[in-house]
């Protein structure tokens, strides 16, 4: 009898390509949606993205009623009122969210308080809260990295109590992610890799940590493949619009795949090095990911050695025998990192930030073996282990 | 076929009796590590004091209560909390709390594979989990417990976990008669 098992849900209804916000009029018609809020930030609207997506509405007679756009970097339970606020003033009944992590995740958040009602999102805060479909819901990611537009999940602050409120249930889902290559074209080039090695983290960890399976495994693999093949091609050549839209659709496949089969010690790294020391989260993703799988090495080297095809291509594997492949894959991943800092000077090791000190990496340690997402590691990791893996990606 | 559906009603009930038998052991030998075991004490120290864990099986099955009485000692409330819990590991179902209770599935596995839902700070689930890794590795044989925890701690040596194993069953026994007795 087969002890595997697993689940996978991603209702998302995924809309990509060219002219791809042009759609989103006819989708909120087809939810009944007439008054739709958009919820972004300055910098989003700084760069003239907002433009395009107001205009196809518009084209089509649908009026956006109300644009919120002061979303901070890490979204409160202060803005989170104060939008639906507005949300309810000007009696919207949907909501665009169009910018990275933290636009997204505040537009989920809203979500919850204009649909259940009440102005204390706290109370909704925790897994399987929430027992009711939301309302239309959809997401213009800024960014190729987070994959925020397909996952179930969103963290706001509690500037009052200073925590992280986390919200999971899969009524955050959008109803719709639109993927559109005009939205990426204008993204720095560092924000470019950093965000790049997000998505190549959130496909690599989800095809080696412990709720791997054959569906997460398929979509994981698509979004390595596409990175591999279109990061560096799109940092030569940042106007490429094909790239930018195969980076695009890299990340909301590599968050299907992470959302449905979890993330590992990377991220565990990853999430209180940014928490510690403030670094991005697409940076702490690339400094962590060639270590930690060093240091998962001979529980993860079957898959880690199969994802060699998608990283270097069908002549590298063949010629790689299979005992070298896992090695191989992580040189792969190492060549990456170091064309990525010949280009735009996405540091390789913790030191090369300038930002960590080595008296922090105890603490980041310590904080690390209490994240969630070390749960699906695929090896048991000591307080020991974290400092070896950390002073490894030191210098 | 006939017998298999007579002997159903038994089996589903002999497994509910070994799971609410297992988390009685549990909860008794979570409070027994925590009085002898330094490496327990500096993880559960940290938990605020008067911290509630509950591990439950969905909707209303056998469940268990802890809580933190400060410098790292647990007490076992049994299946009942003076007030509402702080954290919460609950089964879906009593054949998944099964499969974890006897060492089928990895306590990691379980997670991973949605056999549980966690209601509750995920930072002090993890920290509990490492507990209930700790308990196991000492209370059962090292072949059982390779299938019940990720990885077996390489530096776990025969005498050190007969000395603490000796103690907790020792403190869980007294503390199963004592219970009797009242």
């Amino acid at each position: 009898m087969t002890h595997k098992y697993y689940e996978f849900f991603c209702p998302v209804k995924v809309i990509a390509g060219k002219a791809a916000l042009e759609h989103i009029p006819f989708e909120l018609t087809g939810l009944a949606a007439k008054r739709p809020m958009i919820i972004t930030d300055k910098g989003v609207r700084a760069a003239g993205l907002l433009d395009p997506v107001i205009a196809a509405c518009e084209e089509s007679g649908l009026e956006i009623v109300s644009i919120y756009d002061d979303v901070p970097p890490d979204s409160s339970t202060t803005v989170v009122r104060d939008i639906a606020k507005v949300y309810r003033k000007e009696k919207c009944d949907s909501i665009i969210a169009v910018g990275g992590g933290s636009a997204i995740d505040t537009g989920k958040a809203v979500n919850i308080l204009v649909s259940e009602g009440g102005d204390d999102i706290a109370k909704y805060s925790g897994a399987g809260i929430l027992k009711h479909p939301l309302k239309p819901f959809f997401v213009v990611p800024t960014t190729a990295g987070t994959g925020s537009e397909v996952t179930s999940i969103a963290v706001i602050t509690d500037e009052k109590k200073g925590v992280k409120l986390p919200f999971s249930s899969s009524f955050l889902l959008p109803n719709a992610a639109i993927i559109d290559p005009r939205m990426t074209l204008t993204l720095p080039p560092h924000i470019t890799a950093a965000t790049g090695m997000d998505a190549l983290t959130h496909a690599t960890e989800a095809f080696t940590c412990m709720a791997k399976n054959p569906l997460s495994d398929a979509y994981a693999t698509a979004a390595v493949k596409k990175i591999s093949q279109s990061l560096l091609k799109v940092l030569d050549n940042p106007k490429d619009e094909d790239g930018r839209l195969e980076l695009a659709q890299a990340s909301t496949m590599a968050g299907i795949a992470f959302s449905n089969s979890m993330v590992g010690l990377v991220h565990s790294l990853g999430h209180a090095t940014g928490a510690i020391c403030h670094l991005p989260h697409g940076l702490c993703m690339s400094l962590y990911l060639p270590y930690v799988l060093e240091f998962n090495l001979e529980d993860i080297r079957g898959p880690l050695g199969e994802l060699l095809l998608y990283l270097e291509g069908p002549e590298v594997y063949s010629a790689t025998p299979a005992s070298r492949r896992a090695e191989a894959s992580i040189s792969a991943i190492r060549k990456l990192r170091d064309a990525l800092y010949k280009r735009c000077q996405l540091p390789r090791t913790l030191k090369e930030t300038g930002k960590v000190l080595e008296s922090q990496l105890e603490s980041i340690a310590e904080m690390a073996l209490d994240d969630g997402s070390i749960m699906f590691n695929p090896k048991e990791v000591s307080l020991e282990d974290a400092m070896a893996v950390l002073r490894r990606a030191w210098a | 076929m006939m017998l298999s559906k007579r002997l159903q009603p038994m089996i589903f009930q002999a497994r509910r009796a070994y799971v609410e038998l297992m988390f009685q052991v549990m909860g008794r030998a979570l409070q027994a590590i925590s009085e002898v075991d330094d490496i327990t004490r500096n993880e559960t120290r940290t938990l605020p004091v008067g911290f509630l864990f509950e591990m439950q099986v969905m909707p209303n099955g056998p469940k268990l209560i802890v809580e933190h009485t400060g410098d790292g000692c647990l007490y076992f409330h049994g299946d009942s909390a003076p007030r509402p819990v702080d954290l919460s590991i609950q089964f879906k179902h009593i054949a998944h709390a099964f499969l974890v209770l006897s060492f089928q599935e990895k306590t990691s596995v379980a997670f991973a594979n949605d056999r549980m839902l966690v209601d509750g700070d995920v930072s002090l689930a993890v920290r509990m989990t490492r507990v209930l890794n700790r308990l196991e590795t000492f209370i059962l044989p090292k072949l059982v417990a390779q299938r019940a925890v990720k990885e077996y701690p390489a530096d776990l040596h025969l005498p050190n976990k007969l000395m603490n194993a000796a103690r907790i069953y020792l403190k869980v026994a007294t503390n199963l008669v004592e219970t009797a007795r009242a």
